[in-house]
């Protein structure tokens, strides 16, 4: 873990000034520009709460992602598994209608299942037919957006609106927002102390990492490689279910809007990738990314820089975090190298002096 | 009859971008560099090409600065996997991200508008009457009045095909792919090659951008690859990274397409024919799995 701070930071920080640069060739005030978004972000009671609101899908889409590929099943079906967790929440919160006690973690196993199930159709076709899950996953994600659409055009349309979006929920299925801040953000820190202890402390979650770093190697040492497989697929579209699901419980709207899922899924792609799969990592990960989102509006408001601008920040921070990872190690190698090489020279001069002392 | 033309000529049509990245495609294939940046590099050339026509007035610009667009797409692409030695998924992934922040960004920051970007000024490609095949009836209208990179994009199958399967590069190329190793150990740099097939994939990707936003329609919507860059890479796994297989299975995802197209207007909702070539991918994965499957069982 030590090891990866000081490339991550180094990225981090050449990946901000490379923003800078590029707001600076495109004629924006560069550094008004960076105080406007960590201003609207983090110093103040409000800036703070709304980057929790935006962190709480980031979490759950980034830990979605991470326990993926940290068990080497490639799901790039989070935008899918979202969509679906979302519009089940909201299918059941408009049919059902019960006190919020009983609502609220029936609205969340909903989710949860939903977006179980979608990851579970790719699963299935790669356990059963050995169908690379990677291209499965991708397509299930145009199924799913088509799918929702029509469903919120078509037969869960609200029809008092002109817009395709679906009535709002009974209120029992709505979480808490106390004062400003949205309780979603509990249930996301209460996700990710589950899966965090049971990535690095049970049993199962021995397997997925040992399966992630190695699938033969887990396979010879003991592990059950199809079913940790089958449940890394299942937790993972969960997880990213619950981020749909979440979209409906928290927040004011309470309805599936066309575009609900913006880019969170991507972005918790993105995350988990630039956190290398590890759990606090990708939540440290999923603040960050959420602090560039919520202060982008603000920037927008105060130096007129396209909000936009936060995607391709991401982006870059993602790559020279990577880069600067790759190369501060094969700069540590190279070192190490280069002392090896050294010594074993100062050895054999050493040895050669010895043999000339005993001719002598 | 009338329909049947029409079917196929749109299925040409929505095939082009298909096979042009695929072709693209084929190129990284075979260097066994893992691509899965397509998907950006296609729309970055889709938004270059846009711009380049727009602020040109000038089609041939327009197509050029969708090569370039790619190009550069690629460039990066390149230098953090063979420079850096970074992870292939990783460094793709963060490209296309990368691809659609930055197109959704620049079109707010060049053109001021959210969502899409269509005006008079951007000038599409000409489409191609073919003098002798367009008077033959039922065939004329099939294979004639296409934007010229249709035709330019079958030709381009049967060059590439010849380049990696027919020229010493392509045996190089195809070495690399099989064991860099032993290519680097008689004096040909296997990154080079590696370096080579990202361009190469990346030219290809640009101009099927271009295609997109200047031939197939005349404009620029966010997120306009709308995944044909990884129904490229399905289709690229699918035929092994044959070109001819490319330019078939390319024509069946377009009939799909196509087929989506047709069945608009009719009882099925739009939203159900719009899934049809998502839903061909998987069905064509499902044979290619069986097929795969059977054929190690049976040795």
């Amino acid at each position: 873990m030590k090891k990866q701070v000081l490339p991550a930071l180094i990225g981090i920080v050449v990946a901000l000034l490379a923003g800078l640069a590029i707001l600076w060739a495109q004629g924006y005030p560069p550094l008004q520009s960076y105080a406007a978004l960590f201003s609207y972000s983090l110093f103040s009671k409000f800036a703070f709460f709304s980057t929790l609101d935006k962190a709480t899908p980031l979490i759950l889409t980034g830990l979605s992602a991470a326990v993926g590929f940290g068990s080497n099943c490639v799901n790039l079906g989070q935008p899918g598994q979202f969509l679906i967790g979302a519009i089940a929440v909201t299918a059941f919160g408009i049919a059902v209608d019960l006190p919020a006690g009983l609502m609220i973690p029936l609205s969340i196993l909903v989710a949860l299942a939903a977006g179980a199930c979608w990851s579970g159709i790719a699963a299935g076709l790669r356990r059963r037919f050995k169908m690379d899950e990677f291209i499965t996953t991708l397509m299930l994600n145009f199924i799913a957006d088509y799918f929702t659409l029509y469903l919120i055009s078509g037969p869960m349309l609200d029809r008092r609106m002109y817009s395709p979006l679906t009535p709002m929920t009974n209120p029992g299925a709505w979480l808490p927002i106390w004062n400003g801040f949205g309780s979603a953000f509990l249930v996301a820190i209460a996700a990710f102390a589950v899966v965090s202890v049971l990535w690095n402390r049970s049993k199962i979650g021995y397997e997925w990492r040992a399966m992630g770093q190695n699938p033969i190697f887990s396979r010879t040492g003991g592990c059950r490689n199809d079913s940790a497989y089958l449940w890394a697929m299942l937790l993972s579209g969960a997880l990213a279910g619950l981020a749909g699901g979440l979209m409906i419980m928290g927040g004011m709207q309470h309805r599936f809007v066309k575009g609900i899922g913006a880019n969170y899924a991507w972005d918790g792609v993105m995350i988990a990738i630039v956190a290398n799969n590890n759990m606090v990592a990708t939540g440290l990960y999923a603040l960050f990314f959420s602090v560039l989102q919520t202060g982008a509006m603000g920037m927008e408001l105060e130096t007129s820089v396209p909000s936009e601008f936060s995607l391709v920040l991401q982006a870059i921070v993602v790559l020279f975090v990577v880069a600067s990872r790759e190369s501060t190690r094969m700069l540590i190698n190279n070192i190490a190298a280069e002392l090896r090489m050294r010594r074993a020279r100062g050895r054999d001069k050493g040895m050669g002096d010895g043999r000339h002392a005993s001719n002598g | 009859m009338h329909l049947m033309v029409e079917m196929i000529r749109s299925s040409i049509l929505s095939a082009t971008p298909v096979l042009l990245a695929g072709l693209g495609g084929a190129y990284t294939f075979h260097a066994n560099v893992f691509n899965i940046a397509m998907e950006g590099m296609m729309l970055i050339g889709a938004f270059t090409a846009v711009a380049g026509s727009y602020f040109s007035g000038s089609w041939i610009i327009g197509v050029f600065s969708g090569i370039a667009g790619g190009l550069v797409a690629a460039l990066v692409f390149a230098i953090f996997v063979v420079s850096l030695k970074t992870d292939e998924f990783v460094t793709g992934t963060a490209l296309n991200m990368l691809a659609l922040g930055g197109t959704t960004y620049s079109l707010r920051q060049l053109f001021h508008v959210k969502g899409a970007f269509m005006s008079h000024a951007i000038q599409s490609m000409p489409r191609w009457n073919i003098p002798l095949i367009s008077g033959i009836p039922h065939v004329g209208p099939i294979l004639s009045g296409h934007p010229f990179i249709v035709y330019v994009s079958i030709l381009l199958a049967f060059v590439v095909e010849w380049h990696i399967f027919g020229t010493r590069y392509g045996l190089r190329l195809r070495a690399v792919g099989e064991d860099a190793r032993a290519v680097d150990s008689v004096g040909v740099s296997s990154d080079r090659i590696k370096a080579q097939a990202i361009i190469a994939s990346g030219v290809l990707c640009g101009l099927a951008g271009a295609y997109l936003s200047l031939g197939y329609v005349t404009l620029f919507s966010e997120n306009m690859s709308n995944g044909r860059g990884w129904i490229a890479l399905a289709v690229i796994i699918l035929t092994r990274g044959r070109p001819m297989g490319l330019l078939l299975m390319s024509l069946v995802f377009g009939f799909f397409d196509g087929l989506g197209l047709s069945l608009q207007g009719t009882m099925i909702p739009p939203q159900f024919t719009q899934m049809v070539p998502y839903i061909a991918t998987i069905v064509a994965l499902y044979f290619y799995s069986r097929e795969k499957h059977a054929a190690r069982e049976g040795e």
